[in-house]
């Protein structure tokens, strides 16, 4: 090659316009560098420090429930899980991680396939890959850690309920908080992922039981590895992390008044057959002793993670599990009922107690005829209760008349909710002649009369509420409003809150007529002609109570499935203690299948050891 | 004759004092995660000094002999990196000899340069040219930014492109030659847009222009590139200790954003230094090109300059939020034995052409 000479002149200024251009291609990097660093610098600096920092939530442990003997019923379990931030997690480091914690294949793969799957957003936040894994797992995880960058294993607590299926009604169960609910309770303070009580005491007391989440504020990196101290100090880092800590505070603890051991009884009790229900009742203070909904479930399924399977199990169920069949069905009372009409009588004087009307197994009105169990012939109250006559209560019903029965009805405080507040429960229905003239064509008849003395016709109660009725019969009158629980604790065991019995109304009727009507009632069991004689009662204990069979379908003689089984009972019934009420959905008569179930938790109630026998010398006549 | 002129010390210390700095630097951006970076980088680098002794040594006149046949060369190793290349992150840009990767199309930047000198020097055009004497120049960069481009390597064919236009700065050209050329210049953007450029290429650009869009993609990257520049504020974090850096915020710390872990970690201070050495080093060459004995001298020295130059703008500027995130390393601080290679022996040849002033 020849260099035919130099460069033309003109080619030095272009080189001195290059030069001039790259001096102002710099100085705009330059100034851009200010920018950043001088003038923004402090916003950056902040922005790189809440990179680093994690605010932790710390659990708060929630609290226990333990029953009238303090045996804890629901409890904490602690679960470890595993998480992983998928960015910093390679799929190579899958079959480690197995290798670890004992994965078999399938389960290895599933978390490829999950890894794999996840949205380019969801790349940097952490994701759950092993819920609960066990002690074994958990140790050597433990151990492994450097091997495993990126991995966390995080502690959270698990609602765990130790009798199982006892009491799930009672005691409801716990899921996670839906996002409509963290828009109206937003400023309760939950978040996506809290679990919240949904049914039962868990429901009732989640304020108390919940506890407040404390939270940790810990230095990061991207992978989500926290920073040890030393690094803290090393990177002048400190001034993040004070007073951003907030302690957990556990949550209160509740005793309930109800007594395991008997409710145990009472489910054993009411189990036996495919739908019932069961309440026992403190005759003086209206707290509940057990509460008994058959069929249940196990409220520990829903802590755990429930499959489509146990789901779709519980609800498309036709027996229906899931409601609590103490207080939120309205069903007939059937004859249990019977004891209202008797005392509006007796009150205001329109039957003597030895007044006797003939019974011949059928009553006339009009063109009607109602029908009776069995010809009873002349009968007076008492007996007419004992044998459980309809037709003496027919002609009862047309002197007692349709609104002094719903007066009375009131006055025992049946139409409307206990007050409970427990499973949403209903407050059962009294009919009046105004309500009929409203709901039906003909307006009112007396027949409604008839059948609303009976317990039927539209005359509605809950189990929860029958049972209050004769503990209302045995305690001189007082309606209490039914309890579950005895008080609230803190977690260190400060009493925070009795609940003393809290009585709701008085019933207008004297004292003697309420005693006499549960003297006259121990007939049903311990006479020869009472309904329930065939009823085997220890030989130590009176009982005073009522058959029902409500009949539901149409009146046909003879009828057994159509009908729910009743008894109500109290007893001692000479100074009573406890009351009692079972139905039996489609038991068929009260006699037969609700008696003896009632007897058997009344037994269970005075075995248990701080329970005293009644002795024949209280009292009895 | 060659006439030898004393050793250029200052270009000597410019360029070792940018190569410590940016061993300095992979240090600090590798050691938590990928040590091993280091010492292979270390390696090259020494690999690249010999290189540059043997540009400085080698009178650069010579080269324009084999400006040709390495053209050849270079264009035939794109094409074998293309049909036996190494693929990484869905790009086939190396070719593995004996277990060290290479990318021809580092090389190949040199290599047009050369091309490009010893063509425009061997025909001269007193009265300025048209375009039709452009159309070689044009094929010759035509074809390996071709190849370069179905890699797929955006960054570098940019770069190629842009050497091209720097060196057809120095051409005196007819006022309807440069007419043409900004309009097909100015059609060339829309057309690159939507045939040349792939999705993910757009996604940058787009991405660039409104970072509110994808937070969490590549949007994402640029940020926390812009957050670890402006945390080192005036004296920087400190060496070792910028959080961004050690913490790994900071993404593609030893390829697209060494100059963000040189900015959190030494500041404003330390950032306007080196912007300040890059600056010396493209400057000099200009100098040398405006004070070369010949027409090939002068192009040579021009199109490095014009290398550095785009390189270190094109980088500094992704990585400050001026520019989209373009593939560009930033040149002996980015790992990559090529680009050292490359880069030193590109200023081994400035040392030829200044000790042959």
């Amino acid at each position: 090659m020849n260099a035919p000479g130099q460069p033309a002149p003109d080619l030095r200024r272009r080189f001195r316009v290059m030069a001039m251009v790259t001096c102002a291609a710099f100085a705009v990097l330059v100034v851009r560098l200010w920018k950043l660093q001088i003038g923004d610098g402090a916003a950056h600096l902040r922005r790189a420090h809440a990179n680093l920092v994690t605010d932790v939530a710390i659990a708060a442990v929630r609290g226990r429930i333990s029953d009238a003997r303090g045996r804890i019923v629901a409890d904490n379990r602690p679960t470890y899980d595993v998480y992983v931030t998928p960015r910093f997690f390679k799929e190579s480091m899958v079959a480690r991680l197995a290798k670890i914690a004992g994965l078999d294949h399938a389960r290895a793969d599933a978390i490829r396939g999950r890894l794999r799957d996840v949205s380019d957003v969801a790349r940097y936040r952490p994701m759950r890959l092993l819920h609960d894994i066990d002690r074994d797992q958990l140790a050597r995880l433990e151990t492994a850690r450097l091997e495993l960058p990126g991995v966390r294993v995080e502690w959270s607590p698990q609602r765990v309920y130790p009798m199982k299926t006892v009491g799930a009604h009672l005691l409801g169960y716990l899921n996670e908080i839906g996002p409509d609910e963290l828009r109206t309770r937003g400023d309760e303070g939950y978040q996506a992922g809290d679990l919240i009580g949904r049914a039962g005491v868990e429901r009732l007391f989640e304020a108390s039981l919940r506890g407040r989440e404390g939270r940790e504020r810990v230095l990061t990196d991207a992978r989500g590895v926290r920073r040890s101290k030393d690094e803290v100090a090393a990177f002048r880092l400190g001034h993040l992390l004070q007073d951003a800590g907030v302690e957990a505070r556990a949550g209160h603890n509740i005793v309930l008044t109800v007594d395991f051991d008997l409710q145990r009884a009472a489910e054993r009790a009411v189990g036996r057959y495919r739908t019932g229900a069961a309440i026992a009742i403190e005759v003086e203070t209206g707290r509940v002793l057990a509460m008994a909904s058959r069929p249940n479930f196990d409220p520990n399924l829903f802590s755990g993670r429930m499959t489509a399977g146990d789901q779709q199990g519980l609800e498309g169920d036709p027996r229906r599990p899931l409601i609590d069949r103490t207080v939120r069905e309205n069903y007939f009372p059937g004859s249990i009922f019977k004891v209202l009409p008797a005392l509006a009588a007796l009150r205001d004087g329109l039957v003597a107690p030895d007044e006797k009307f003939e019974c011949k197994g059928r009553h006339e009105l009009g063109q009607r005829t109602f029908r009776c169990t069995h010809a009873h012939g002349k009968v007076n109250l008492e007996q007419a209760l004992v044998r459980s006559c309809n037709v003496y209560f027919y002609k009862l019903a047309e002197r007692v008349g349709m609104d002094r029965l719903a007066d009375i009805s009131w006055d025992f405080g049946l139409g409307s909710p206990t007050g409970l507040g427990l499973n949403s429960e209903v407050g059962g229905f009294v009919p009046t002649k105004e309500w009929y003239h409203r709901h039906w064509k003909e307006g009112f008849r007396l027949g409604f009369t008839l059948n609303a003395a009976l317990g039927q016709g539209n005359t509605k109660l809950t189990v929860l509420q029958a049972a209050l009725l004769y503990a209302t019969l045995a305690n001189g009158g007082r309606v209490f409003v039914p309890q579950v629980v005895r008080r609230v604790e803190a977690a260190d065991g400060r009493v925070l809150q009795e609940f003393p019995p809290e009585l709701r109304r008085t019933v207008k009727i004297p004292p003697e007529m309420l005693r006499w009507t549960v003297r006259a009632l121990t007939g049903v069991l311990h006479d020869p002609h009472g309904t329930a004689y065939d009823v085997k009662v220890s030989r130590d204990l009176t009982v005073s109570g009522k058959t029902g069979t409500a009949e539901i379908g149409p009146q046909r003689r003879g009828a057994e499935e159509g009908s729910h089984a009743w008894f109500a009972a109290v007893a001692p019934a000479f100074a009573p203690k406890v009351a009692v009420a079972v139905l039996i959905e489609h038991g068929g008569q009260g006699s037969k299948v609700a008696a003896p179930a009632a007897v058997e938790i009344l037994h269970a109630y005075f075995r248990s050891p701080d329970v005293k026998m009644a002795t024949t010398s209280d009292g009895a006549p | 004759m060659i006439r030898a002129h004393r050793f250029d010390w200052t270009l000597a210390v410019a360029v070792v004092a940018i190569s410590v700095v940016g061993m300095l630097n992979l240090y600090s951006a590798t050691w938590t995660s990928r040590p091993q970076l280091y010492s292979q980088q270390f390696s090259w680098m020494g690999i690249g000094l010999v290189g540059f002794a043997a540009a400085a040594a080698l009178d650069y006149r010579h080269l324009a002999r084999l400006a040709y046949p390495l053209y050849v060369v270079g264009v035939a190793s794109l094409a074998v990196v293309l049909v036996v290349g190494k693929t990484i992150n869905g790009a086939r840009r190396w070719i593995e000899i004996a277990g060290i990767s290479v990318q021809p199309s580092e090389f190949m930047k040199l290599m047009l340069i050369l091309v490009l000198a010893r063509f425009l020097n061997d025909w001269p055009v007193a009265e300025g040219r048209s375009l039709r004497h452009l159309a070689v120049p044009a094929a010759l960069v035509a074809l390996p930014v071709a190849l370069v481009l179905r890699q797929p390597d955006l960054g570098t064919s940019l770069i190629l492109v842009l050497i091209f236009a720097t060196i057809v700065l120095l051409i005196r050209l007819r006022r309807g030659a440069l007419l043409t050329l900004t309009i097909v210049g100015a059609l060339a953007a829309p057309l690159t847009w939507s045939h040349l450029l792939k999705d993910y290429q757009r996604q940058r650009i787009l991405t660039f222009l409104d970072p509110g869009r994808d937070p969490a993609g590549t949007g994402w990257h640029a940020r926390q590139a812009l957050t670890a520049v402006g945390a080192g504020k005036i004296e920087g974090r400190g060496f070792l200790h910028g959080t961004q850096t050690q913490m790994h915020f900071l993404p593609e710390r030893w390829t697209d954003f060494p100059f963000a872990v040189w900015a959190e970690e030494w500041g404003f201070l330390g950032s306007a230094a080196l912007l300040g050495l890059y600056l010396f080093l493209i400057l000099w060459a200009l100098r040398l090109a405006a004070e070369a004995r010949e027409r090939f001298g002068a192009i040579l020295c021009t199109g490095v300059a014009g290398l550095l130059f785009w390189h270190v703008f094109i980088n500094v500027g992704m990585v400050a939020g001026v520019l989209p995130v373009v593939g560009v390393t930033l040149p002996l601080f980015s790992y990559g034995g090529s680009s050292v290679l490359t880069v030193l022996v590109g200023v081994g040849l400035l040392m030829s052409v200044s000790l042959r002033r």
